[in-house]
């Protein structure tokens, strides 16, 4: 399989009156063709500036990618024009986020903001795009499709307002999909919805998707990869089945022990302690070292390696391999 | 086991207007509208557990949690706590009771006076109640802090310098400076980070222990509602639909409701995801005003027949200490997937 995304060294800084904030801070990853990527982190870990940089969308000033590639079907999309950027945005690489009613214009007709898409980036006269619309919002089970594309945006409830964008993302037939929090505003029947329908649509097109969530459950069921960010840096990035059965850091599995798991027996959670680190300032050394149940003198000191435990699995601790043993793992 | 509070035919009722004699003349076909945001709930909450209340947004679980202290007015019903109905109390009795009913809220930020130090916040109800003053107040709420897992140094600070994490834990030191022996938590780790999240369990855990406290934990997140309840009662539309112990109401739901909102949680483990079938309900929740008739979810039931939509279901214990709404299932035939006639 081939890559269709080759995100390398990418740093994304922010100026404030609090110093430098280094949101997205050398961080590199694949995406190959059909795949899903989920990006897990707590807020402030970087995964929404990295989406961000993806598709260049960083507000500049105060933000600047300050360096790396973003290598998308073999182009660097950071050396592109902006003309350019704004025809491969909306038709190659489609954009959802967490909430929908932010993302439509509540002043024109679902059907309007649709058509936009196809008669933009496709060429679509007024009735083929009207045609195509509709096609789509039945594609996404809105009920009465023809009857419906006719209404505002406040006319529709959040799942339904999340469906038309998923619509609207999916009408040029994108190669990549990146979804930001996609359910984190709905209640969780509708999020079951929505995710059977991101689903369903990607084995039905093709289409690869970056998943970013701070929700490890829809992280198991959705994706191939996963990617765990803290602080800016990539802590560990591993094939989902991999990363949950035989984590190799600290930080991903003090993670995956404070969640409930509603299938197994409920003792006490493991908590990690402490809070998220300010990323104005970060001190020499592991990031994470101040909340570590592991940590050592050298954490404090150094920062760690990014150790490679696996073919796929990496992990960015000073004693990866130890933590890679203890869950199970055999360090290549 | 004796409940600590009692709730009887509860019910919270939101006038939106309409239908009067002037909207008529205006617009002849004008009708009341009614917002029947709890309608008929009876509870009981038994000293020292944690009853879970979960439900989707508008099913009126935070309206219930506010009517039992009366936040919110119940139109109503009962609340008996102590062999006092705190719906017919007058304020100046009210006030008493409340010594003893605490709430901590969703959002950390919007529930602390953002001009108060943190002394002030949590010292606050000790002088209300007169619990306290002068330097023993200032003791009490050193210890408050450092129960809540606070330094004492962060007295004369204000909310704003705090983490969402940080406040919650002052939000919990707050209620407990009353010495309470109710809280109702609406939503308290919702709004926090995942492990963030587990602090906050771990910490309300132990102060019911310590503390002999009752709760009433009002959430959507189904896995925390499984970790931290001894009891989970689901709300749909206003209404109770099933009550049973956590780990019952988990493995085994038996109103379809309850099946659907069980399937479409996200288990954290990617080889139970791989073998999930999902039980995926069409549609949205209808609007709480004017709701369907008989069953309030027949509209969503996959397994509704037309009776559903005449016959309002009553809680019965379908098994034991396990209770729940729906006409197709009985103590002979609890589960639904045999009840298979007239279903599709």
């Amino acid at each position: 399989m081939t890559n269709l995304l080759e995100v390398k060294n990418l740093r994304t800084y922010f100026e404030t009156d609090d110093g430098v904030v280094k949101a997205v801070d050398g961080i590199s990853f694949d995406l190959k063709r059909g795949q899903t990527l989920g990006i897990v982190g707590e807020s402030g870990s970087g995964k929404s500036v990295t989406n961000l940089s993806i598709i260049r969308l960083i507000p500049e000033p105060p933000g600047k990618i300050v360096s790396g590639e973003v290598v998308f079907n073999g182009n660097d999309l950071l050396l592109q024009s902006n003309e350019a950027i704004r025809k491969i945005r909306g038709r190659r690489i489609a954009m959802i986020f967490q909430d929908p009613m932010t993302s439509l214009n509540p002043f024109m007709k679902i059907s309007k903001q649709l058509m936009e898409m196809t008669q933009l980036h496709l060429g679509h006269t007024k009735t083929q795009a009207r045609a195509h619309a509709i096609r789509m919002l039945e594609t996404v089970g809105i009920p009465d499709a023809h009857a419906r594309a006719d209404s505002y945006p406040h006319e529709f409830s959040g799942g339904m307002r999340q469906r038309v964008m998923i619509a609207m993302a999916l009408s040029c037939e994108p190669e990549l999909l990146i979804a930001d929090e996609p359910t984190t505003a709905l209640d969780v029947t509708i999020q079951a919805q929505i995710l059977e329908l991101i689903k369903k649509l990607k084995r039905e097109t093709g289409t690869s998707v970056i998943l970013i969530t701070h929700d490890l459950g829809v992280v198991a069921g959705m994706t191939d990869h996963v990617i765990v960010m803290y602080a800016g840096k990539i802590f560990e990035q591993a094939p989902t089945n991999e990363l949950f059965a035989k984590p190799g850091n600290p930080y991903t599995k003090g993670l995956l022990r404070s969640v409930p798991d509603p299938t197994a027996e409920q003792g006490k959670l493991y908590q990690i302690p402490g809070l998220p680190p300010d990323v104005a300032h970060l001190k020499p050394g592991c990031p994470f070292a101040p909340r570590c149940d592991r940590v050592e003198e050298i954490c404090k000191q150094e920062f760690p390696p990014f150790v490679q435990l696996n073919a796929d699995h990496h992990s960015l601790c000073h004693f990866a391999r130890e933590v890679y043993s203890e869950s199970g793992g055999t360090p290549a | 086991m004796s409940a600590l509070i009692s709730i009887k035919d509860l019910k919270v009722h939101f006038d939106l207007g309409g239908g009067g004699p002037l909207d008529r003349l205006f617009n002849p076909k004008s009708v009341k509208r009614v917002v029947k945001a709890v309608d008929g709930v009876s509870l009981d909450i038994e000293e020292r557990e944690t009853l879970g209340l979960v439900g989707e947004s508008g099913c009126g679980k935070s309206t219930l949690g506010r009517a039992i202290l009366r936040l919110t007015e119940p139109t109503d019903g009962h609340v008996f706590y102590r062999d006092r109905d705190l719906a017919h109390l007058s304020q100046k009795q009210l006030r008493e009771q409340r010594r003893h009913l605490q709430i901590i809220f969703q959002d950390p930020y919007a529930s602390l006076n953002p001009r108060m130090t943190i002394g002030q916040i949590v010292g606050e109800p000790l002088e209300t109640f007169r619990l306290a003053r002068g330097r023993e107040a200032e003791q009490r709420v050193q210890e408050l802090l450092e129960t809540v897992g606070l330094s004492k140094r962060f007295i004369k600070r204000y909310p704003h310098e705090f983490s969402g994490g940080q406040r919650q834990r002052i939000g919990i030191a707050r209620a407990l400076a009353v010495d309470p022996d109710f809280i109702v938590a609406d939503e308290p780790i919702s709004a926090l980070d995942v492990s963030i999240q587990a602090q906050i369990m771990n910490l309300m855990e132990r102060l019911r222990r310590e503390r002999n406290l009752t709760y009433l934990f009002v959430s959507h997140d189904l896995r925390a509602i499984r970790h931290v309840s001894d009891r989970v009662a689901v709300m749909y539309l206003g209404k109770l639909v099933e009550i049973a112990g956590a780990k019952a109401i988990y493995d085994n739901p038996l109103m379809p409701y309850t099946k659907a909102l069980m399937s479409a949680v996200p288990v954290p483990n990617p080889r139970v995801e791989a073998t999930r079938r999902r039980l995926v309900l069409e549609g949205d929740v209808p609007s709480p005003i004017n709701p369907p008739s008989g069953c309030r979810f027949h509209t969503r039931c996959p397994w509704a027949i037309a009776e559903c939509r005449l016959t309002e279901p009553q809680l019965q214990e379908i098994q034991p200490h396990h209770w729940a709404a729906c006409i197709r299932i009985s103590p002979e035939q609890p589960y639904i997937e045999q009840a298979s006639s007239g279903s599709q």
